[in-house]
């Protein structure tokens, strides 16, 4: 199998930039949570509990802990990205790498109904090798469409509803 | 006696050829996903929750069982002949494990590993057979106030132990909690979070959020930093026998290994990181062979194993006697309970008898199953690490896919699916765990429904919260668990 060639990391060490929007992310669902409850009716309440208790509460811890991480932050808190097998944390993000990954999962929103599962599973198939370096692709295509159609076949023996082969062709 | 009865009832309803038919099964993926990268117990459950409707409820979580506990022998294999600890449970049995693989010891580690597996997963089912059925009669007695206050236990527990930060742990647990409240409110009817989206108005599934993180997250993050370097499998010499000596060495670790194992996987927040490591060190200072410790130490590879496994045994206990998960594998079978229409907890071993001792029993026989299914057929299970990392990565996604779309049929949970995925990565790159969003997810919507039930019941005054014996110990047990290691740092600072 064809090696990916390692991205290149810059030669001076750079200090990491600060991650503000992570605290302003968590800060910004927090809001979300209280307008969210904000919106709810207060007729359906009894004894002064109400279904928007438990989204206000979490609205509040949301926007509790986001600031906290915000403080976090400014102290220099650091962030080290998690080892798992096969990847580092340490290695430098590979943007291409991520962008045809992240590809991979979205397709299936576009192509899914008209196209069906097995051909849609082809392309996310081929679309995650080659994000990890495979350029294989006629053969990955190959088995993509191999591994869609006969998960299609032997899961819907089993009672998924899992559409037809091809809907765009009536198949 | 009555345990006894119900166990030996048990085995008739686990022992029906189907029934050993899907514990192989289980047994079999099990092992499979634990050898493989990318693919946990909790990702597979989830995954095989769709197909599981037709098969029944008793077959399914017998399955499950085997997937469980297969995934814990499978992971020890990796361990030791290619030194990556599939979880962090394993990391240990790495550190030892692969240092004998390469004196040319990797059979002894491979069967000490296994049997120690076998001997734990035994006794600590045996453990679960006589202590779950006193818990079950306990938690008769619980009140809304004491299953809230318990909640809150099992909340704060897993923010603070897992992952290294407090407040990440909470925040995710806290977006958990935001997912859980997305859908109809069951007590008013009330749309809640769902901003219009009518496929919001189910809520958002456990297996979709479930399924993002750990698969889609785990690929775009994989992808985006691939070390792509070829496993260097350590290749098994010899038999697959122990020695006289590596036997002795071994017993007494694996009774240590179970004994701190168990109730600590029970313990909400225990995972399997804490006892094995707990267990390590313990044999490390009681061997004879102290020099060994980095360098092949067999004990090194026994006591953690037998930890790992049984603290596997160890989370049934509270996820069946009280319906609590205490980690992600967990929140997933929870999940699956809730789709067959059953609510974990005391009233399951009335109204489910067959299911719940079905299931004990299926977990004896599970485990002498994965005895001989690791030892002898150690080779083959080695050739799965042949496929090739993008392509099995890609297959991940496929089977991702199929099953979010196969659940719902809906474009609107593949757009969550790669939104979450989104998500899960970021967590991934900022070292936010995961589990306690799971467990926000799902314990949410339960810790809500008791707390409103006893503010109902108590006219909405919040004493009624801690008016019981058992929910102040709960809460007062959450209050030391989030202020007590602050405590110590501060204390050693002054120090």
């Amino acid at each position: 199998m064809p090696n990916k060639a390692a991205s290149s990391s810059p030669t001076t060490p750079q200090p990491p930039a600060k991650p503000w929007w992570l605290g302003l992310v968590v800060v910004l669902m927090g809001a979300i949570c209280l307008y969210a409850a904000n919106e709810l009716a207060n007729t359906a309440r009894y004894s002064a509990i109400g279904p928007g208790l438990f989204v206000t509460a979490t609205g509040i811890g949301l926007i509790l802990l986001g600031l906290l991480l915000l403080i976090q932050i400014a102290r220099g808190e650091k962030f080290e990205p998690q080892d798992t097998e096969n990847a580092e944390g340490d290695t430098p993000m590979d943007k291409r790498a991520f962008f045809i990954a992240l590809a991979a999962a979205l397709v299936p929103v576009f192509i899914i109904e008209l196209l069906g599962l097995p051909i849609t599973a082809m392309v996310s198939f081929t679309l995650v090798t080659l994000a990890f370096g495979s350029t294989q692709i006629v053969l990955n295509l190959l088995v993509g469409f191999i591994l869609g159609s006969a998960s299609w076949y032997l899961f819907s023996l089993l009672g998924l509803q899992l559409g037809d082969f091809i809907p765009l062709l009536g198949i | 006696m009555d345990t006894l009865g119900l166990l030996l009832q048990g085995f008739d309803v686990a022992l029906t050829p189907t029934n050993l038919f899907w514990a192989l099964v289980g047994s079999t993926l099990g092992t499979a996903i634990g050898i493989l990268p990318g693919i946990g117990p909790a990702l597979t459950i989830a995954l095989l929750l769709p197909v599981t409707v037709s098969v029944g409820p008793v077959s399914a979580f017998i399955m499950f069982a085997g997937v469980l506990y297969g995934a814990m022998y499978g992971g020890s294999t990796t361990s030791i002949l290619i030194n990556t600890p599939g979880e962090a449970g394993s990391m240990m049995t790495a550190l030892e494990g692969n240092k004998m693989a390469r004196a040319g010891r990797g059979a002894a580690a491979l069967a000490t590993a296994a049997i120690g597996s076998f001997v734990a997963g035994t006794l600590a089912t045996l453990a679960l057979t006589f202590a779950a059925p006193y818990i079950a009669e306990l938690a008769f007695y619980f009140k809304p106030a004491d299953y809230f206050a318990l909640t809150i236990l099992a909340f704060t527990s897993v923010a603070v132990v897992m992952g290294s930060s407090r407040v990440r742990g909470f925040i995710a647990l806290f977006i958990g909690l935001a997912f859980g409240v997305m859908g109809i409110d069951t007590m008013t009817g009330q749309p809640r979070m769902t901003f219009g989206f009518a496929d919001l108005l189910d809520g958002m599934e456990l297996t979709v959020v479930l399924v993002s993180l750990f698969a889609v997250g785990e690929i775009i993050y994989v992808a985006s930093r691939y070390r792509n370097q070829k496993d260097e499998i350590v290749s098994v010499k010899g038999g697959i026998l122990m020695s006289k000596s590596d036997w002795k060495r071994s017993f007494m670790p694996w009774i240590r290994g179970t004994a701190i194992g168990f109730p600590m996987g029970a313990l909400p927040g225990g995972g399997s990181e804490i006892p094995t490591m707990l267990s390590y060190t313990l044999e490390k200072n009681l061997s004879k062979h102290k020099e060994e410790f980095g360098k092949g130490a067999i004990e090194g590879v026994a006591g953690p194993e037998a930890a790992n496994n049984a603290a596997a045994a160890g989370i049934l206990v509270p996820l069946l006697t009280l319906g609590l998960p205490t980690s992600a594998t967990a929140a997933i079978l929870l999940a699956a309970f809730q789709n067959f229409g059953l609510q974990p907890g005391p009233f399951l071993f009335t109204s489910n008898p067959e299911l719940v001792w079905g299931l004990i029993a299926s977990l004896y026989i599970g485990n002498a199953m994965l005895l001989v299914l690791n030892l002898p057929l150690i080779g083959i299970w080695v050739k799965l690490l042949l496929i090739p990392k993008p392509q099995l990565y890609a297959g991940i996604l496929v089977f991702a896919m199929i099953g979010i779309w196969g659940v719902s049929g809906s474009v609107f949970d593949l757009a969550c699916m790669t939104l979450i995925g989104l998500m899960g990565y970021v967590m991934r790159v900022y070292d936010f765990p995961i589990p306690p969003l799971l467990i926000g997810l799902i314990l949410g919507p339960m810790a809500e429904n008791q707390l409103r039930t006893a503010l109902a019941a108590g006219q909405g005054n919040p004493a009624v919260l801690v008016e019981s014996p058992m929910s102040i110990t709960f809460l007062a047990i959450s209050f030391l668990f989030l202020f007590v290691p602050f405590l110590i740092r501060r204390l050693r600072a002054v120090a």
